[in-house]
């Protein structure tokens, strides 16, 4: 499926048609409409907001400070539901803070969050059950086991334990941890790490998925898996927002992106319309921060031929 | 190269200002741990002058020597292990962050010697050796041995600590050997018991003489004879003093090869990150399967393992459903697996039943001394949230209710109580049985039983109102740095508040003594039980809100790194 994804995506980039259009004309790879909403087909994708689902979340006037630093300014922002969005920008450009307030972690200045039509600041119960976030850095009770850390969360949410455990071995299977899940957490790898977080994230079936940087420092292999589990996830009507600043990865998971820089959203929408004139989203993404293709003159000595 | 012809300049002075400037940017980071930085340094430098004066003021006793050389003696001691405790402390003790670098290890070593001739504790060494060589030192020519004495005195200590490092560098720097380190909180409880029983027996009649005839032996341990030397010397035997500062240099000598050899191994050999995590740790996981797997599937069936599963048998059902007997599986886990806790849980436990053993030891005792093991337990509570760390998040991201909060706190409240309630029991009912004063059992059962519930309860509002980070940098130390108003809140604020509450019992128990009404005072039992129980119940009720309402700010105090 990813394949042919790609080859969807390189034909696209070829062609003289919108990019978009092409890998979905066929239902590939996203099948079809969720079973949840009637969510539009092919060139339906590329507008918004979609006809007939609430967006997944909607923040208005967020404001953040630290002390005299100012970290989110005023984020106005929509996404819609069943996609795969991408949260951009360079470090420090307040990604983590904004999706730390948008989840209920933080406590935001000024500005209102709400998730599936739920405050999140008003109506924590309705807002909290239907989202799983993968928080930067883990931040899980690390000397539980894989398999008991699932068991935990999944209890904490308040699920069945029967049914927990039987979603924390499907969980373990698909990403691959099955056989290190009664090793504690701290002794896991990165990639291991980032894994063992997106499942308990997922373990109560949230309808958004907030995930921070989820394939800093992962291994090919591991990204692949979780990138199978984050495609299988929105294809039935899931809808994730992932932060990042790696553009090629978003360019090629993501169908809709918003863009920070200083605190601010400075563009959002279709990947293809944030991406406009420029040949790729890197590019775009340079010049929407402010920062022009540079460096390299004065470092005439470096060459490693001499000392 | 050519570059290789010309001599590559020193790197001592590099070292020296790495070290300068580690030290100083380790005061700019926050003014709170500036000021930490700078009390600690005051108390340890005003301790060695202390110990220093405190030597050189035996200049004329009898046991001037003997006292030079064992806290000599002792000095290089604590050096040597110093390492093995705090190791993260000190950047620069870690060998394997200039493996990258092209240095050969004789430079390194040279210049990793100096730079660690550079802070408080190279200070502090040099002030009590001074003290100690003015204790011997009686005469002229002891004059320039003494000063002798002290280098090679201070040259030993930093080069034990630098050696010991590195040769368990590999250790250290693994999860599994910063966790042992953490239990060492626990050897010292243990030991600072077992000084104060042994100073106790050298105060008595004769202790001082078996001191001298120790220092016979210790007067050989290195750095101790560089010290004896100068008594030598001012005693007239030249040639004894010579065998003395010889053997002293030659263990200098032999330290430092130790150390550069540890640090070739250290330099050549791959570094634990990357080593294969491959198959042996496969073969490891699949070894460990069947008794894990066992472990693991008690979470999976709603309670925990051991005290959990007891009290699951033993609570009433509705009390340890859901989330509370998932909150418990984990706090006990936790006391377990998590070495932080794992250490204030042991000390607690073992001081718990040594202060009243000791006492017993020393005085008789009383036992109202079963007191301390409820309050030195229950005290766990008050920083549980600040404990959990980042982890914290999970539970911030569970707790959407009133009834969520109030399930997580009655959780943590059951998992001390389960532990808390039989040890108290049987701390009491074992110092009663020792002073032949059962019969006031019940009594002092119920005054300790409401003591721990009380500071149960006021641990449960005093942990969701003010928490504090735990550093998690230094495993020592309690909280993070630059929160001292918080943390004596929390600690003094609860203790107090845990007092108070339990005033009315004491009164209670205080009022039937007074008025004669001895046959009564089994009612304190029930009376103080109850009393707990209501207390901790109603704190419960009360916080549960606070706690839904608090999670964020929780979150940010518990999460700070």
């Amino acid at each position: 499926m990813a394949q042919q994804e790609w080859k969807g995506r390189e034909g696209g980039e070829r062609g003289p048609l919108p990019v978009y259009g092409v890998p979905y004309a066929d239902g590939q790879p996203f099948g079809g409409p969720p079973s949840g909403g009637p969510v539009g087909e092919g060139a339906d994708r590329e507008s918004e907001p979609e006809p007939g689902r609430e967006p997944a979340v909607q923040v208005r006037g967020l404001w953040k400070r630290f002390g005299s630093q100012v970290a989110v300014a005023g984020v106005h922002l929509e996404l819609p539901a069943g996609r795969f969005i991408g949260l951009v920008g360079p470090n420090g450009a307040g990604k983590t803070t904004t999706l730390s307030m948008v989840t209920g972690l933080l406590r935001p200045d000024d500005g209102t969050v709400r998730v599936v039509g739920h405050d999140v600041w008003a109506d924590p119960v309705g807002a909290k059950s239907r989202i799983g976030i993968l928080p930067e850095g883990l931040r899980l009770f690390e000397r539980l086991s894989g398999r008991e850390l699932l068991a935990y969360t999944g209890r904490l949410r308040g699920l069945p334990g029967a049914e927990v455990d039987r979603r924390a071995d499907q969980l373990l299977e698909v990403l691959d941890l099955s056989a290190n899940r009664h090793k504690l957490v701290v002794d896991y790898s990165t990639g291991m790490r980032k894994k063992i977080g997106l499942a308990a994230a997922l373990l109560h079936n949230p309808e958004v998925l907030f995930l921070d940087e989820p394939f800093e420092g992962v291994d090919p292999v591991s990204a692949q898996v979780i990138r199978g589990v984050l495609e299988r996830y929105t294809h039935s009507g899931g809808t994730v927002v992932f932060s990042s600043h790696v553009m090629e990865l978003v360019e090629s998971l993501c169908d809709w992106v918003a863009v920070m820089a200083a605190g601010r959203i400075v563009a959002h929408g279709p990947i293809a319309e944030v991406r406009g004139a420029a040949p790729t989203l890197q590019d775009a993404f340079l010049s929407l921060v402010g920062a022009g293709r540079r460096g390299g003159e004065d470092l005439d000595w470096l060459g490693g031929s001499a000392r | 190269m050519t570059a290789t012809a010309t001599r590559p300049p020193s790197v001592v002075p590099v070292f020296v200002r790495l070290k300068i400037t580690l030290i100083r940017n380790g005061l700019r980071q926050s003014r709170g741990r500036a000021a930490g930085w700078t009390a600690g340094t005051v108390f340890a430098l005003l301790y060695a002058v202390g110990l220093g004066v405190g030597m050189a003021s035996l200049r004329h006793n009898h046991y001037g020597p003997a006292a030079a050389v064992t806290v000599t003696a002792c000095m290089a001691l604590g050096w040597a292990v110093a390492p093995l405790f705090f190791f993260g402390g000190d950047d620069t003790l870690d060998p394997t962050r200039l493996a990258m670098l092209p240095l050969r290890p004789r430079p390194l070593v040279t210049g990793l010697l100096a730079s660690s001739l550079i802070g408080v504790g190279p200070l502090c060494a040099v002030l009590v050796s001074a003290g100690a060589v003015v204790a011997v030192a009686h005469s002229g020519p002891a004059v320039p041995v003494a000063v002798i004495a002290v280098a090679l005195t201070l040259l030993t200590c930093v080069s034990l600590a630098r050696a010991v490092a590195a040769a368990n560098t590999r250790l250290l720097t693994s999860r599994r050997g910063r966790d042992l380190a953490l239990l060492s909180g626990l050897f010292i409880a243990v030991g600072s018991q077992g000084i104060s029983l042994g100073i106790n027996s050298l105060s008595s009649d004769g202790g001082l003489h078996r001191a001298t005839s120790i220092a016979a032996v210790v007067r050989w341990i290195p750095p101790a004879p560089a010290v004896d030397a100068v008594r030598s010397v001012s005693r007239g035997s030249y040639g004894l003093a010579a065998v003395q500062l010889l053997y002293a240099a030659c263990v200098v000598a032999l330290v430092l090869r130790w150390w550069h050899h540890s640090l070739v191994r250290l330099m050549v050999s791959p570094d634990a990150s990357t080593l294969p995590a491959g198959p042996a740790g496969a073969d490891r996981d699949r070894r460990e399967d069947p008794d894990s797997a066992r472990r693991s599937g008690l979470l999976g069936r709603g309670a925990a393992d051991g005290p959990a599963r007891v009290a699951a048998l033993l609570l009433p059902r509705r009390l340890v459903a859901g989330r509370t007997g998932t909150v418990m599986g984990r706090q006990f886990r936790y006391v377990w697996r998590d070495p932080r806790s794992r250490a204030a849980w042991a000390t607690a436990l073992t001081l718990g039943l040594l202060l009243p053993v000791v006492a017993m030891a020393q005085h008789g005792g009383s036992v109202y001394q079963c007191l301390w093991s409820a309050g030195l337990l229950s005290t766990q509570m008050f920083n549980t949230f600040g404990l959990d760390g980042s982890a914290f998040w999970t539970v911030a991201a569970t707790t959407a209710t009133r009834r969520d909060a109030a399930l997580e706190l009655r959780g943590r409240a059951l998992a001390m109580a389960v532990v808390a309630v039989p040890y108290i029991t049987v701390v009491s009912t074992g110092v009663s049985l020792l002073l032949h004063r059962i019969s006031a059992l019940p009594e002092v059962l119920g005054l300790a039983l409401a003591f721990a519930g009380t500071l149960i309860a006021t641990g449960v509002f005093i942990g969701v109102r003010f928490p504090y980070a735990v550093a998690q940098s230094n495993p020592f130390a309690n909280a993070a740095p630059g929160q001292t108003g918080v943390v004596t809140l929390n600690v003094l604020g609860g203790t107090l508040a845990g007092v108070v509450l339990w005033l009315p019992l004491l009164a209670f128990a205080v009022a039937l003594h007074v008025t004669g009404r001895h046959g009564l005072l089994w009612t304190v039992l029930p009376v103080g039980a109850a009393y707990g129980l209501a207390v901790v119940a109603a704190f419960l009720r009360f916080t549960a809100p606070r706690l839904l309402d608090r999670l964020p700010e929780i979150l940010a105090v518990a999460a700070q790194v």
